[in-house]
C-alpha cells in the first residue's frame, strides 16, 4: 500500500470531526500525568520509561502493534494488573496530583474514579438494572427511586435506555454484544468515573454497533477524560484528540491527532500509520 | 445526556465504604483460608488419629501383627494378627482389578471408537450414572442373587472341572458356599467397572483425532489404532484410572462385607471365607469392648490407609502428568 | 469409522480376522458390563417394589419378625445429610474460593488440591474410625452428631473439587469488569464469580449430596443406628444404609424384604439426583 491511498481517509476522518482542533489547544488541564512509567510481567519489562499526559475532557487513542504495551498502560491507570501476581509497576502515575502508584491509595477507590470498558462485553451474570447499581450501590446508599433515576440516566448517557427500558429485568447476558458493550458502558458511567479507559472497545462488534460507540465515546468526552487503545486507524483518528503511538514498550510518538497522521515526526509513526508494518 | 452531575459521591462515604470493604475482605480471605488449610490437615488428621489409637496394638505385637494370622478378641487371649485381612484386601482387589481392567476398557473404547454417536451420549451416560450407586446395594445383591449362583456354578462346574489340574485344584479347592474371596473380587469388580469404563473412556477422548484419522487414512483396523494409536497415547491416563479404581476396591467395605464369609483365615482357596480389613473393621468395632480389640482394628485401618494413600497419590500423580500432556 | 470397513476388503485376512477379535471381545465387555449393571438394577426392582407401600414412609422399623415400615430410617437419613452438608458446604465452599481465588497463584494450593483429590476417594471406613476417635469417644457414645460430622468429611471433597473447577471456568474478564467499577475482592467473589459458578456449584453439592445418602460404612460407629424413633442429634440415629446392612444380613423375610425396599428408595434417590446434578450442567452449558 502507498502512503497517499492509506493515508487519504484517514485524514478525511479528522476533517470530519470538527472540533477537534480546538480542543486541542493548551488550555486543558492535565487529569493524569505519568511519569518515568516501567512495568514488568516477571521478568520481562513491557513498559520503558513512559511518560505522558492525559488531559481533562479529552480523548486520547493509543496506537501501535500488538504487544506494544498499549493495553498494559492503560491497565497501569487503574492498577486493574494488581489482581495478578508478578506484574509491577515503578515510576509515577498522578492523577489531579495524587500519585496512584503510592501503595497507600485505595485501589477499589481509585478503580471506582478510573472506569474501564474492556475488549470483550462482559455483562455480570445479573439483570440489566443490577448490573448498573451493582457498582453504584458499592459506595453510595441510594433510596429506590434514585437509583432507578441512576440506571435510567446511565442507560440514556449509554444510548441503551430505548432498548432495554421494557425488559430491565431480563439477564445482561441477554442482550446482542453491541448492547451488551454499550451497558458495560453504562455501568461504567453510572459509577461516576472521572476518567474512562476503553481497552478496544469495539474490536469485538460489527461496524453498525462500532460506529454507535465512536459517537457515545464523541458525547462522553464532554464529562470525561478519556482514553482508548484501538488497533483501528481510523477509530483513533476519528474521535481522538490525541494519539499516542508505542512500539515495543517505548512511547514513540504522542501529540495532536492532526499532527499525528498528517505530519508524524518520527519514521516509525508514519511507517505504522499507513500500515507498512504492525 | 451523559451527564450525571459529578462529585455527588461524598468523599465522607467513600471513606466509610473502603474501611468497610478491607474489614470485609479481610475476613473473607482469611476464612477461606482456613478452610484450605483445613482440608490439608484433614488428611493429617486422619494420620495421627490412625497412629495414636493403633499404637497400643503395634507396641504390644510390633512386626508379628504383619505377620501372624491369629485374630483372637476372646478377652482371656487378645491376640492379634493383620495378615490375614491384609491378603484378604489385597486377593480381592487384584481379582477385581484382573476382571474390571480389561472389560472397562473394552467398553470405553467401544464407546469411543465403536459405538454409533446416537446411543454413546445414552450409554456413557447410563455407565457414569451406575457409578454413583452406594455400594452396599452391590454388597446386597451380592449376598442375595450373586452367591448361591455362584455357589451353585462352582461346586457344579468349576471344582470337578479342576479338580485334576495340580495348582487349579488348589485355588479352586471346594466346597464353596457362595460366600468368598472369590466372589467378594468379583463384586468389586461390578462395582467399580463402571468407574473405570467413565475414566477410560474420557482418557481416550483426549487423544487428538488428528493421529486417529491419520491412522485410519493409512489404513489401519480400529484394533490397530486403538493399539498402536490410542493406547501408547492414554497410557498413563488409563493406568491412573485404574489405580483410582484399585484405591476405591482397596477401601470398599460395604460392598465386600456381605460376600467374603468374613472368618480371618489365610486359605489357598479362592472359593473359600476370608476376610479384608474394612470389612474386618466393619463387623467388629462397634462391638470391640476391648481396648486392645479396638486398637488392633485401627492398626488395621491405618495400614488400609497407607497402602491406599500409596495407590491414589500415585494415580492422582499419573493422571496429572496426563492431563498436563493434553494441556487441558 | 466409514473409510476403515471399506478398506478392509483389501486387508490380509489375518489383520481382518484379528480387528474382527478385537471388536468382537469390545462389545462382549460392553453387553457383558451392561447386563450386570442391569441384573443389579432389575433384581432391585423386582425384590423392593412389592414392599413399596405408604408404611414404608410411616411406621418405624419393626422388631424381629413383625411387619413395619422405614420411617425412622429415612427421617434419620435426611437429618445426617441435611448435618453433613450443612458442615461440609460452607467449610467446602469457602476452600474452593480460596483455590481459585485469593489463593490462585499461591504454592500452597496444588498441594490442596492434590491432597483433596486423595480424600476424594480416601476409604469411608478410615472416615468413620477418624470420627469415632474425634467425637464418639469426647461425647462418650454414638450420636447422629457424630454421624453428621463423619457425611460432612465426605461432602467436602467433593464440593471443593467442583467449586474450583467452577470458579476457575469463570472468565478472568468478568472479575477485571467488576474490579474496574471499584468492587472489592470480596463483593467480586461473591456478587460476580459465585452467581456465574452458580448451576455448578449447586451440581457439586447436589452431587456430594447423592454420594452420601449412600454411605453406609461412616456411620456404622459414628450414627450406630436405632430401631426405635428418635430425632435427638445426641442419641444414636438410624439411617436408610445403616438399615439395610442390618436388616439384609438378618435371617427374619420381613427385614430382608424392608431392606430390598430401602435400597430401591436409595438408589432412585442416588440417581434422581445425579441426574437433576447433570442437567442443571447441560442447561447452562447448553444454548
Amino acid at each position: 500500500m502507498s502512503v497517499s491511498t492509506t493515508s487519504a481517509p484517514v485524514l478525511s476522518g479528522v476533517a470530519a470531526n470538527g472540533p477537534i482542533q480546538q480542543a486541542a489547544g493548551p488550555a486543558a488541564r492535565e487529569k493524569i500525568k505519568i511519569e518515568g512509567l516501567n512495568f514488568f510481567y516477571g521478568q520481562n519489562q513491557a513498559l520503558k520509561g513512559i511518560a505522558l499526559s492525559l488531559r481533562e475532557n479529552m480523548i486520547t487513542a493509543f496506537i501501535g502493534p500488538s504487544g506494544c504495551g498499549k493495553s498494559t498502560l492503560l491497565r497501569v491507570l487503574n492498577r486493574i494488573y494488581e489482581l495478578y501476581p508478578n506484574q509491577r509497576a515503578e515510576g509515577t502515575v498522578l492523577l489531579d496530583g495524587e500519585d496512584i502508584l503510592d501503595p497507600k491509595q485505595d485501589r477499589n477507590v481509585l478503580r471506582a474514579r478510573i472506569g474501564m470498558v474492556f475488549q470483550k462485553p462482559t455483562p455480570f451474570p445479573m439483570s440489566i438494572y443490577e448490573n448498573i447499581a451493582f457498582g453504584v450501590r458499592l459506595y453510595e446508599n441510594l433510596p429506590r427511586p434514585e437509583m432507578d433515576d441512576r440506571v435510567e440516566h446511565a442507560l440514556r448517557g449509554a444510548a441503551l435506555w430505548n432498548e432495554v427500558k421494557d425488559k430491565l429485568q431480563a439477564s445482561g447476558t441477554s442482550l446482542s454484544g453491541g448492547q451488551q458493550q454499550r451497558l458495560c458502558i453504562a455501568r461504567t458511567v453510572a459509577v461516576k468515573p472521572e476518567v474512562i479507559l476503553l481497552d478496544e472497545p469495539c474490536s469485538a462488534l460489527d461496524p453498525i454497533s462500532t460506529s454507535r460507540i465512536e459517537e457515545l465515546i464523541d458525547e462522553l468526552s464532554s464529562s470525561y477524560t478519556i482514553a482508548i487503545v484501538t488497533h483501528n486507524m481510523q477509530q483513533a483518528a476519528r474521535v481522538s484528540d490525541h494519539t499516542a503511538f508505542m512500539y515495543l514498550g517505548e512511547l514513540v510518538e504522542f501529540g495532536d491527532t492532526q499532527t499525528i497522521f498528517t505530519a508524524p515526526r518520527q519514521k516509525q509513526t508514519e511507517q505504522y500509520i499507513t500500515g507498512r508494518f504492525g | 445526556m451523559v451527564n450525571i452531575p459529578m462529585s455527588s459521591v461524598s468523599v465522607a462515604s467513600r471513606d466509610l465504604a473502603v474501611k468497610r470493604f478491607a474489614a470485609r475482605d479481610a475476613v473473607f480471605r482469611l476464612l477461606t483460608r482456613s478452610a484450605a488449610y483445613l482440608v490439608l490437615t484433614l488428611l493429617g488428621g486422619f494420620l495421627v488419629t490412625l497412629v495414636v489409637g493403633s499404637w497400643l496394638a503395634l507396641s504390644t505385637f510390633g512386626v508379628s501383627f504383619f505377620t501372624s494370622q491369629s485374630w483372637n478378641p476372646n478377652p482371656d487371649i487378645l491376640k492379634f494378627g493383620a495378615l490375614a485381612p491384609i491378603y484378604g484386601t489385597l486377593v480381592t482387589s487384584a481379582i477385581a482389578m484382573v476382571l474390571a481392567v480389561p472389560v472397562g476398557l473394552g467398553i470405553a473404547i467401544f464407546l469411543t471408537e465403536l459405538c454409533p454417536l446416537r446411543l454413546r451420549r445414552s450409554i456413557g451416560t447410563a455407565i457414569e450414572l451406575l457409578a454413583g450407586v452406594p455400594s452396599i446395594i452391590y454388597g446386597m445383591w451380592g449376598l442375595f442373587v450373586l452367591a448361591p449362583v455362584l455357589q451353585n456354578l462352582e461346586n457344579s462346574y468349576l471344582v470337578p472341572a479342576v479338580a485334576e489340574i495340580p495348582v487349579l485344584s488348589t485355588i479352586f479347592a471346594g466346597p464353596s458356599y457362595g460366600q468368598g474371596v472369590l466372589t467378594a473380587g468379583i463384586i468389586l469388580a461390578i462395582m467399580v467397572l463402571p468407574f473405570i469404563a467413565a475414566v477410560s473412556r474420557d482418557v481416550f477422548e483426549t487423544v487428538p483425532p488428528v493421529l486417529k484419522e491419520a491412522a485410519f487414512g493409512l489404513g489401519a483396523t480400529t484394533r490397530e489404532v486403538v493399539r498402536k494409536v490410542v493406547l501408547p497415547y492414554s497410557r498413563v491416563g488409563v493406568i491412573g484410572g485404574a489405580m483410582l479404581a484399585l484405591g476405591r476396591a482397596l477401601g470398599e467395605t460395604m460392598a465386600v462385607t456381605f460376600v467374603i464369609g468374613n472368618d480371618p483365615k489365610v486359605r489357598a482357596s479362592l472359593l473359600a471365607p476370608g476376610t479384608t480389613i474394612s470389612s474386618s473393621i466393619a463387623n467388629e468395632f462397634a462391638e470391640a469392648k476391648d481396648a486392645m480389640h479396638s486398637s488392633a482394628l485401627v492398626a488395621l485401618g491405618l495400614i488400609l490407609f497407607v497402602i491406599t494413600l500409596i495407590v491414589l497419590a500415585a494415580a492422582r500423580l499419573m493422571l496429572l502428568r496426563m492431563s498436563k500432556r493434553s494441556g487441558v | 469409522m466409514q473409510p476403515a470397513q471399506s478398506r478392509s476388503s483389501s486387508l490380509p485376512a489375518r489383520r481382518k480376522s484379528a480387528n474382527a477379535i478385537f471388536q468382537g471381545l469390545c462389545y462382549l465387555a460392553t453387553a457383558l458390563g451392561l447386563t450386570a449393571l442391569c441384573l443389579i438394577l432389575g433384581s432391585l426392582l423386582y425384590n423392593g417394589i412389592g414392599g413399596l407401600s405408604w408404611r414404608v414412609f410411616t411406621e418405624i422399623t419393626p422388631g424381629p419378625g413383625s411387619e413395619g415400615g422405614l420411617l425412622n430410617a429415612i427421617v434419620g437419613s435426611l437429618i445426617m445429610t441435611v448435618l453433613g452438608v450443612a458442615i461440609g458446604t460452607p467449610i467446602g465452599i469457602l476452600a474452593g474460593t480460596f483455590m481459585a481465588e485469593y489463593g490462585r497463584y499461591e504454592r500452597i494450593t496444588p498441594v490442596v488440591r492434590f491432597i483433596n483429590d486423595i480424600l476424594l476417594s480416601a476409604p469411608s471406613i478410615i472416615i468413620g474410625l477418624f470420627v469415632y476417635e474425634l467425637v464418639v469417644v469426647p461425647m462418650g457414645g454414638f450420636s447422629a452428631l457424630a454421624g453428621g460430622a463423619a457425611l460432612a468429611v465426605i461432602v467436602i471433597p467433593v464440593v471443593v473439587r467442583t467449586t474450583e473447577d467452577m470458579l476457575l471456568l469463570v472468565p478472568s474478564q468478568l472479575r477485571e469488569a467488576a474490579a474496574s467499577i471499584g468492587a472489592p475482592r470480596s463483593v467480586i467473589i461473591r456478587s460476580v464469580c459465585y452467581k456465574a459458578a452458580q448451576a455448578g456449584i449447586v451440581t457439586g453439592i447436589l452431587l456430594a449430596i447423592a454420594r452420601v445418602s449412600g454411605e453406609t460404612a461412616p456411620l456404622l460407629f459414628t450414627a450406630l443406628g436405632n430401631l426405635n424413633f428418635s430425632l435427638s442429634l445426641t442419641s444414636p440415629m438410624a439411617s436408610l444404609p445403616l438399615t439395610i446392612n442390618q436388616f439384609a444380613s438378618s435371617a427374619y423375610p420381613e427385614w430382608q424384604s424392608l431392606a430390598w425396599t430401602g435400597a430401591l428408595i436409595i438408589t432412585a434417590a442416588v440417581l434422581l439426583l445425579s441426574i437433576t446434578a447433570r442437567l442443571l450442567v447441560s442447561k447452562r452449558s447448553g444454548p
